[in-house]
């Protein structure tokens, strides 16, 4: 199910909030946890089976460690286990079609694709799921003994398909005992819809203009350049926005997810960057991948080793393709250059210079990121330095700014923390004008939401780019 | 470590929960519930009259359905389609895009003078066209054949298109040398795909170039002003036909084609039979700021018709049926929406025998061709399964057959495969 969808709006989340505040505290575990499987299944009725496999493999690890894992050797080989099991499933869900076709071209052999249809969210959920059985290795978490528990924590439909990338140490004290209150839920709502607002009325409209641009050729260097920042628009506004939504949904039911996204695209260098998008993901390779190979602090050989693992990772994390193992390695170069060559002198620029050097690479990058065809990707890349002589900025240009003036200046604004620093402001301001802020500022939510239930009334399809991966 | 503080403090913000904040989280709550409940409790529609389109029926609860995961689907579009007030919400989403700047909304052009123009898409059956246009032109024996291909609003108003529509037509006006391209977007004219059907076309077949009258008719019209331009429209500003001005002006073309002398426009009597008409191209919106048309009827006093629908075996004396004016196709008024095969006899005039094989833009055409023929046989293709060559073969008293389509529907509508 998605969230931004007349079923779950109006349907799935009052009848399931209902029902979760009436039941008395253990059994909201089990309303959440029926509520879970119900909205997973309503994507992938058949996959949710392999969900509950994953899950299962890794409770069941943690048990065995805990009762037959006496020696360092036996631990291990549990763990071994549980993870060839789950990046086994991981691999051939999602990798399989794209082994088959490196096998096909570089060999002499032709095998048939396995033609595997990829289960909504199993890269995020293996992820998660993964993390517990090595963290009860590490002893870094407790062992959980209730596999209704466990599989309420993996199956959580407020992060289940797409994030942030919850662990279970951050969760397991409130799996047991979460405070549930009136103000949870208020603050929940407060968070959700904005939310909501950002998916379906930027994400969705600004998606819109890069689909056209998409498919046109012979656009000009300009518009192709507008092209590439919409879907990165697009890109940050429906993650972050469920990210968002997911968040404000934990508040909601008591839970308190970290937080993934804090304003990307108005950082100041790459370094920068990975410390603001999809946090979750990159701490979980920091912790799972970077540090236990040593990080940086190895030798410089050893280092750029470990750089190379985890951006070839990160990318390959995204999608069976080259396209996104070339983004990953794309960063991960350029995080390793701002290392050790350009980074002092980066932050001695004009502060405006730090964030169009960021903004540009970035951009780049997600155009990389979105052609998982090289062949487009290059049709594509050579108008945005006007190979092929197309026009500087063209008349299309007047056409698609003009069409979607206002919701991309509110896109590239809202990019920026203007809403804390407006929000710091009103704090200083008199008491008048605070109210009369705030009450702008409410009825311009309602507005809103009525013209977001307006746009998803319309238009009925509308996936989560991440939903993908 | 920073992160946490990051979301410490973020958190800290969130926390601080005004009365403002309660008001409006209810409030939003409230309404959630409020569209809810209504979903349930309101009767459903099964067709969408000012959408002009059935709307989805709940899916069938089956393993089958639910595994392939088409239940789920339907669901959604199910609840979107019923969705209480859904169509003041499409108005809603119309208008804020509208306000937002934006000019090209569904596939439909805001134009300059305020009327709405369908794009037209890229044409994908011309070749399909060509075949079938052809296959008619040889098939019927004693008749002579015309063929007519109008050109829709997007081509003849092209100069009130929007600035930097990124129609070929648009381009054309504003004299660019290549359109920029949209996929699904023609990057032809509708000009071009006529002649290069026309060129196709065998000698037999005579080919009724329309474009350049109904140009000079738009140009006359903005030219001389006044108030005679609404009279003179030659498209409804809210739907995708052309006005019953626009087929008179057609009909001056065909008289010089098929040799006869036009009866003047002022020699009928015209009646203003709607002024609350609202088209096609307004259900894609569905946003009441786009305004109304007003639908004009033509006929003669010595008209003595007998018209007999073919499928419903119903005979009456009029080609106009004004039950429709109260209902939201109104276009339908003209020869009584559409039938497979419609048989319109004068008694007024002597002789001679037309076969019209055509789209719902002759509906309003045909009425100028009664002074000139006994009968008028009306074939919709879309709905006439058989060819109509057989049967014009088999009545040796037809002399003319005129082939009649515009050309935004003659390529989507697949019906044309029925024509010969």
């Amino acid at each position: 199910m998605v969230f931004s969808s007349v079923p779950f709006l109006f349907f799935f989340l009052p009848a399931f909030l209902i029902l979760y505040y009436l039941f008395p505290g253990r059994a909201k575990n089990y309303v959440l946890l029926v509520f879970s499987l119900v909205f997973y299944a309503w994507g992938e009725p058949v996959y949710i089976l392999l969900m509950l496999l994953s899950s299962f493999v890794d409770y069941l690890d943690g048990l065995l460690q805990e009762k037959f894992g006496t020696t360092l050797l036996r631990k291990r080989i549990f763990l071994a286990i549980a993870l060839i099991i789950n990046f086994s499933l991981l691999a051939y869900f999602k990798y399989a079609d794209f082994a088959v076709g490196i096998f096909n071209r570089v060999s002499p052999w032709t095998a048939t694709l396995p033609g595997v249809a990829l289960p909504v969210g199993i890269s995020f959920y293996t992820f998660q799921t993964v993390s517990y059985s090595i963290d009860v290795y590490k002893g870094r978490v407790k062992v959980e003994h209730n596999y209704l528990s466990y599989l309420t924590y993996v199956s959580m439909f407020p992060q289940l398909i797409a994030g942030p990338i919850v662990r279970f140490s951050t969760v397991q004290e409130e799996l047991h005992k979460r405070e549930v209150n009136e103000s949870g839920f208020v603050r929940g709502m407060k968070r959700f819809l904005p939310g909501l607002l950002r998916k379906v009325l930027i994400a969705n409209q600004i998606g819109a203009l890069w689909d056209t641009i998409r498919v046109a050729d012979d656009i000009s260097i300009v518009t192709a350049w507008l092209g590439l920042l919409c879907f990165t628009l697009q890109l940050y506004y429906d993650f972050s926005a469920y990210s968002d939504m997911a968040i404000g949904l934990g508040w909601m039911l008591g839970f308190h997810f970290p937080e993934n996204f804090i304003y990307p695209l108005s950082a100041t260098s790459v370094t920068d960057f990975w410390h603001r998008w999809h946090i979750s993901l990159s701490t979980w390779f920091r912790d799972y991948v970077y540090i236990p190979l040593g990080g940086n602090r190895v030798g410089v050989a050893k280092h750029l080793r470990n750089m190379f693992a985890v951006w070839f990772l990160t990318g390959l994390w995204h999608g069976a393709s080259w396209n996104f193992v070339l983004w990953g390695l794309y960063h991960g170069i350029l995080l390793t250059l701002e290392k050790y060559v350009w980074g002092k002198g980066l932050a001695k620029l004009p502060k405006f210079l730090q964030h169009l050097y960021a903004i540009v690479i970035v951009v780049f990058g997600f155009g990389i990121f979105t052609f998982d065809d090289l062949g487009e990707m290059k049709q594509y890349f050579v108008q945005l330095i006007g190979l092929p002589g197309n026009a500087f900025l063209g008349r299309e240009f007047g056409w698609y700014a003009g069409n979607y003036l206002p919701f991309l200046l509110t896109a590239i604004v809202l990019a920026f923390p203007v809403y804390p620093w407006f929000q710091k402001k009103l704090a200083g301001a008199n008491a008048y004008r605070r109210n009369l802020y705030t009450t702008c500022g409410a009825l311009l939510l309602i507005a809103l939401f009525m013209v977001a239930v307006a746009s998803l009334v319309r238009d009925t399809y509308n996936p989560f780019l991440y939903f993908r991966f | 470590m920073e992160e946490q503080k990051n979301q410490a403090t973020t958190e800290q913000a969130e926390k601080q929960i005004t009365l403002t904040d309660r008001v409006v989280v209810y409030l939003i709550c409230a309404m959630i519930l409020c569209f809810g409940i209504a979903f349930f409790v309101t009767p459903k529609k099964e067709f969408s009259e000012s959408e002009n389109r059935t709307l989805a029926k709940a899916p069938e609860f089956t393993f089958e359905n639910v595994k392939s995961g088409r239940f789920m689907d339907g669901i959604g579009t199910y609840t979107a389609d019923h969705f209480p007030m859904r169509d003041r919400f499409l108005s809603i989403m119309t208008e804020t895009e509208r306000l937002s700047g934006r000019k090209e909304i569904n596939g439909v052009y805001l134009a300059q003078d305020g009327s709405l123009i369908e794009v037209y898409d890229a044409p994908v059956n011309t070749q399909k066209q060509i075949a079938q246009f052809t296959k008619l032109a040889e098939n019927v024996e004693n008749a002579d054949c015309y063929l007519m291909l109008v050109p829709t609003a997007v081509s003849i108003y092209a100069d009130k298109l929007p600035e930097n529509a990124p129609d070929a037509e648009a381009q054309q006006f504003e004299g660019m040398r290549t359109a920029f391209p949209i996929k699904g977007i023609s990057r032809l004219t509708q000009n071009k795909v006529i002649c290069q059907i026309y060129a196709a076309m065998p000698k037999k077949m005579h080919t009724i170039y329309v474009t350049d009258l109904l140009h000079a008719d738009a140009q006359w019209t903005l030219q001389a002003g006044g108030e005679n331009a609404a009279a003179r429209r030659l498209y409804y500003r809210t739907d995708h036909h052309w006005t019953t001005y626009g087929a008179y002006v057609g009909y001056q073309e065909f008289c010089m084609a098929a040799g006869f002398e036009p009866v003047a426009l002022t020699d009928y009597t015209a009646e203003v039979v709607s002024e609350d008409f609202r088209g096609t191209i307004y259900s894609k919106l569905n946003d009441p700021y786009f305004g109304t048309d007003t639908i004009i009827s033509y006929s003669d006093p010595d008209w003595k018709l007998t018209v007999e629908y073919s499928d419903t075996k119903e005979v009456t004396d009029t080609i106009y049926n004004p039950e429709y004016l109260s209902r939201k196709d109104q276009y339908s008024y003209f020869l009584n929406n559409i039938h497979p095969m419609v048989t319109i006899t004068n008694d007024a005039v002597s002789d001679g025998a037309i076969a019209v094989v055509k789209d719902s833009y002759a509906n309003c055409f045909v009425p100028f061709l009664l002074n000139h023929y006994h009968t008028v046989y009306v074939f919709d293709t879309r709905y006439y399964k058989g060819g109509p060559s057989k049967f014009i073969n088999e009545h040796p008293e037809i002399t003319d057959v005129l082939i009649l389509y515009n050309m935004n529907t003659i390529d989507n509508d697949t019906g044309i495969g029925g024509i010969y």
